[in-house]
C-alpha cells in the first residue's frame, strides 16, 4: 500500500503529535518520579504514616502467695470533641440528665472549657463499662459536629479494696505513684512509654507498625505481705480502735526468722482507689511514721543491754523505794508500789523505779551504745516512703534525768517498726534483722537482707524467759493463749502535751510487743493503740488485740497449740 | 551499462533485504522475551507487595486481637481477685451461710501414724 503525499503528511503530523504526547508524559513522569520524588514521598507519608505514643502497662503488685493486690486494666476515658459550642452544651446537658456521676469540680471544669472554646474537653476519665454504654447512647442521639469520643487508658484496680492500703499507697489519674509502695517503687512499676510508627490506608486501617523505641512495660513486684494475715490483722485492729474509741492504731506482724513483714496495718485506713477523697492524715503509714515514747516496752531494750553487759544476774535484787523515787528535781513513780524486786521482776511487773536503778548500774555510755545497736535513732530503709527515724538525743545532750527516764521509755521517740525490730532481735536469737516488704521483682528474688548479731544467745534465752513470765504472771496476762507460750512486754505511755498547751485530759499510748511460740519463735508482732478512751494500759488495750490476732494467725500459719489429748486424733 | 549497473545493485539490495527479516524477528523475539520477563518480574513484585500488605493487615488484626485478649485476661484476673477477696468471702460465709470462727479448743489435730 502506497500513501500519497497528503496521507504521508497526516501520518507525519500524527506521529509528531503522539511523539510529543509521549514526551510530555515521559517528562511528567520524570518530574514526578525523579525531580519531585522527595516532595511526593513526604506527602504520601504525611497522609498514611503517623507516630503514635503507646502507654506502658504499670506492673502488678502481688502478695507473697501470688494474690493480686494492685493491677492495671484498660479502661475508656470519655472526651468531648467540641466543634460547636451550642451542640456541646446540648451533649453536656444530656450527660447531666443521665446516670453519669460527676463531681461539682468536674462539672465546673467541663462547662468552663466548653465556653472557652477548647476543642478537647475531658468529660470523665477511666469510666466503668456501664458508664461507657450510657455515653454511647448519648452519642448516638447526637447529630452535628460536636461528638463524644473515647480514649483507652490504664486504670489501677485494688481488688482487696482497703486491705494493705497503707503499704500499697495509691496512684494519681495518670497512674503515677503518689503514696506507699506505688510511690517508692514507681520507677520499677511504671515502665517506659514508647513511640511506634504506623502506616495506614485510606480507611485508616493499619497495615504496618514499627516500634521506634523499645517497649518497656512496668515490672511486677511481689511483696512479703500475706493478704490473709493482713486481712485478719486489719479486722481485729479496727474492732479494737472502735471499741476503745481510740484515735488510731497500728499493728506489724513479722516473720521472726527472716524479718519479712507479713502484715502492716493502720487504722483509720482508706481505699487506694479513692485517694483524692481521703484526709491526708489518714494516708500516713503509722507503722513507720508514728513517733511516740515507747514507755515500758523499752524496758526490754534496757534489760537486754544490761544482761549483755553482764552488769547483773536475772535474780539480782533492786530497791524500788515503795513506788516513789526522786532523781534530782523529778520523781519517778510506779503504778504499784514495790519494796524490792529482782531484775526479772522489774521487767515482769514493769517497775519504772527498778528500771531506773538498773540503768544507773548500766551507765550512760553502755546504755546509749546498746540503744544505738538496736537501730534506734536511724532509719532502716524499708523501701516505704515516710519512714521516720525517731528521736534519740546524742549522749552529750543527756541531762541528769535522761538515764532514768530513758530506762522506762521516755526522752526517746521511736516508731512501731523500730520497736518490732528490737523485739525480733530476741526472737531471732540475737540477730538484728532488716525488716522488709519487698520479696522479689519480676520473679527475681532479692538479695537476702544482711543480719548482724548484737546479743548473745544466752542473753536472748534469759530475755525470752523473762518475757514469757510477763504474759504468765505479769502485766501481759490478757495475751495468754491456751497451748501457746507468748513472750512479750506491755507499754503504757502518757502523751506529753506541747509546751503551753492546756491539758484537759491525759492521753495515753498503749502498746504491746512480743513473739510466739516462745520456744521456737515464728511470729513477732507489735501493737500500738493511740489515745484509747476508758481503759488505757497496754495490758488492757493492746494485749487483748495481740491475743485475738495471734489466735487467728497460729492456725493460719499451722502453729498448733499444745492442748490436751482430747483434741488430738492419731490415724 | 548504466542499466546493468542498476540491475546488479538491485540484485545486491535484494540479497540485503532477504537478510533483514531474519535479524528483525530475532530482535523481536528478544524484545518479547524481555517484555515477558519484565512483566513477570513486575507482576511478581506487585503481587508480593500486595501479599506483604495483606500480611500487614492480618498481623495488625492479630496484634489487636492479642491485645484485646491480654486486656480481657487482666480484667478477668482483677475480677477473680475481687471475688476472692477475704472481705467478700467472709461476709458471704458468715452472713449467708451462717458459719463462724472456731474457738481454739474446737480445733482437733489429726496426726498420721508414720508406721
Amino acid at each position: 500500500m502506497s500513501l500519497n503525499n497528503t496521507e504521508r503528511n497526516r501520518v507525519f503530523i500524527l506521529f509528531i503529535f503522539f511523539s510529543l504526547w509521549v514526551l510530555v508524559i515521559g517528562a511528567s513522569l520524570v518530574k514526578t518520579q525523579v525531580v519531585d520524588y522527595g516532595k511526593h514521598v513526604s506527602t504520601v507519608q504525611s497522609q498514611s504514616n503517623r507516630i503514635i505514643e503507646l502507654q506502658p502497662k504499670r506492673g502488678t503488685i502481688y502478695d507473697c502467695n501470688g494474690e493480686i493486690l494492685a493491677i492495671s486494666v484498660k479502661a475508656k476515658s470519655a472526651f468531648l470533641d467540641n466543634k460547636n459550642e451550642a451542640e456541646s452544651d446540648l451533649i453536656y446537658k444530656r450527660i447531666l440528665k443521665s446516670r453519669i456521676r460527676l463531681t461539682k469540680a468536674q462539672k465546673k471544669q467541663i462547662k468552663k472549657r466548653i465556653n472557652q472554646g477548647y476543642k478537647f474537653v475531658w468529660i470523665k476519665r477511666k469510666i466503668t463499662d456501664s458508664e461507657y454504654e450510657i455515653f454511647k447512647t448519648i452519642n448516638k442521639r447526637t447529630k452535628g459536629q460536636s461528638s463524644l469520643n473515647f480514649i483507652e487508658e490504664y486504670k489501677r484496680i485494688y481488688p482487696h479494696n482497703r486491705t494493705a492500703s497503707h503499704i500499697l499507697g495509691g496512684v494519681g489519674i495518670d497512674e503515677q505513684g503518689l503514696y506507699g509502695i506505688e510511690y517508692s517503687l514507681d520507677s520499677i512499676l511504671r515502665g517506659k512509654g514508647y513511640q511506634a510508627k504506623v502506616e495506614h490506608d485510606a480507611r485508616n486501617r493499619i497495615f504496618r507498625l514499627q516500634n521506634l523505641s523499645e517497649p518497656e512495660n512496668g515490672r511486677d513486684i511481689y511483696l512479703t505481705i500475706d493478704s490473709s494475715v493482713q486481712f485478719f490483722v486489719e479486722k481485729e485492729l479496727k474492732e479494737t480502735v472502735e471499741t476503745f474509741n481510740a484515735k488510731s492504731g497500728t499493728v506489724i506482724v513479722m516473720d521472726s526468722r527472716t524479718g519479712a513483714i507479713l502484715a502492716m496495718a493502720g487504722y483509720p485506713d482508706y481505699s487506694p482507689a479513692q485517694l483524692r477523697k481521703t484526709d491526708p492524715a489518714v494516708l500516713k503509714n503509722k507503722a513507720i511514721s508514728f513517733i511516740y515514747h515507747p514507755g515500758s516496752t523499752f524496758k526490754v531494750i534496757l534489760a537486754a543491754t544490761a544482761l549483755q553487759n553482764n552488769i547483773c544476774s536475772p535474780q539480782q535484787m533492786f530497791n524500788c523505794y515503795n513506788g516513789s523515787y526522786k532523781v534530782l528535781d523529778r520523781t519517778i513513780r510506779d503504778d504499784h508500789a514495790y519494796d524490792r524486786l529482782s531484775f526479772e521482776d522489774v521487767v515482769i511487773y514493769s517497775s519504772n523505779i527498778g528500771a531506773a536503778k538498773i540503768s544507773e548500774r548500766l551507765g550512760k555510755r553502755r546504755y546509749y551504745d546498746g540503744i544505738r545497736k538496736f537501730g534506734f535513732g536511724s532509719r532502716m530503709g524499708i523501701r516505704l516512703p515516710g519512714e521516720e527515724k525517731g528521736i534519740l538525743h546524742p549522749l552529750r545532750e543527756w541531762s541528769g534525768v535522761s538515764l532514768p527516764y530513758l530506762s522506762h521509755g521516755y526522752e526517746i521517740s521511736v516508731t512501731p517498726l523500730q520497736m518490732i525490730r528490737a523485739f525480733d532481735t530476741i526472737a531471732s536469737g540475737g540477730f538484728l534483722l532488716q525488716p522488709h516488704v519487698l520479696k522479689d521483682i519480676d520473679g527475681v528474688l532479692l538479695k537476702k537482707p544482711e543480719r548482724k548479731r548484737i546479743l548473745s544467745s544466752g542473753t536472748t534465752l534469759r530475755m525470752t524467759e523473762i518475757m514469757k513470765q510477763v504474759v504468765i504472771k505479769g502485766t501481759g496476762k490478757k495475751a495468754q493463749i491456751e497451748g501457746i507460750t507468748v513472750a512479750a512486754k506491755t507499754g503504757t505511755t502518757k502523751k506529753i502535751p506541747r509546751r503551753g498547751a492546756i491539758v484537759r485530759k491525759v492521753k495515753y499510748v498503749s502498746s504491746f510487743g512480743g513473739f510466739f511460740p516462745a520456744r521456737n519463735p515464728r511470729v513477732t508482732m507489735f501493737v500500738v493503740v493511740d489515745e484509747p478512751k476508758g481503759l488505757f494500759y497496754g495490758g488492757d488495750v493492746a494485749a487483748p488485740l495481740y491475743k485475738s490476732i495471734a489466735e487467728k494467725l497460729m492456725f493460719y500459719l499451722k502453729i498448733f497449740p499444745e492442748l490436751d489429748n482430747k483434741n488430738e486424733i492419731r490415724l | 551499462m548504466a542499466r546493468t549497473g542498476k540491475t546488479s545493485r538491485r540484485v545486491t539490495d535484494t540479497t540485503a533485504y532477504a537478510a533483514v527479516p531474519n535479524t528483525k524477528s530475532g530482535a523481536f523475539g528478544v524484545l518479547l522475551l524481555l517484555g515477558v520477563v519484565t512483566f513477570i518480574l513486575i507482576f511478581t513484585y506487585l503481587s508480593l507487595n500486595l501479599k506483604n500488605i495483606d500480611f500487614g493487615y492480618e498481623m495488625q488484626d492479630l496484634i489487636k486481637h492479642r491485645k484485646s485478649l491480654v486486656t480481657e485476661i487482666d480484667r478477668l484476673k482483677s475480677q477473680k481477685a475481687v471475688l476472692l477477696s477475704l472481705e467478700r468471702v467472709e461476709k458471704k460465709v458468715i452472713d449467708e451461710l451462717g458459719y463462724q470462727y472456731p474457738e481454739p479448743d474446737q480445733f482437733i489435730k489429726v496426726f498420721e501414724d508414720q508406721k
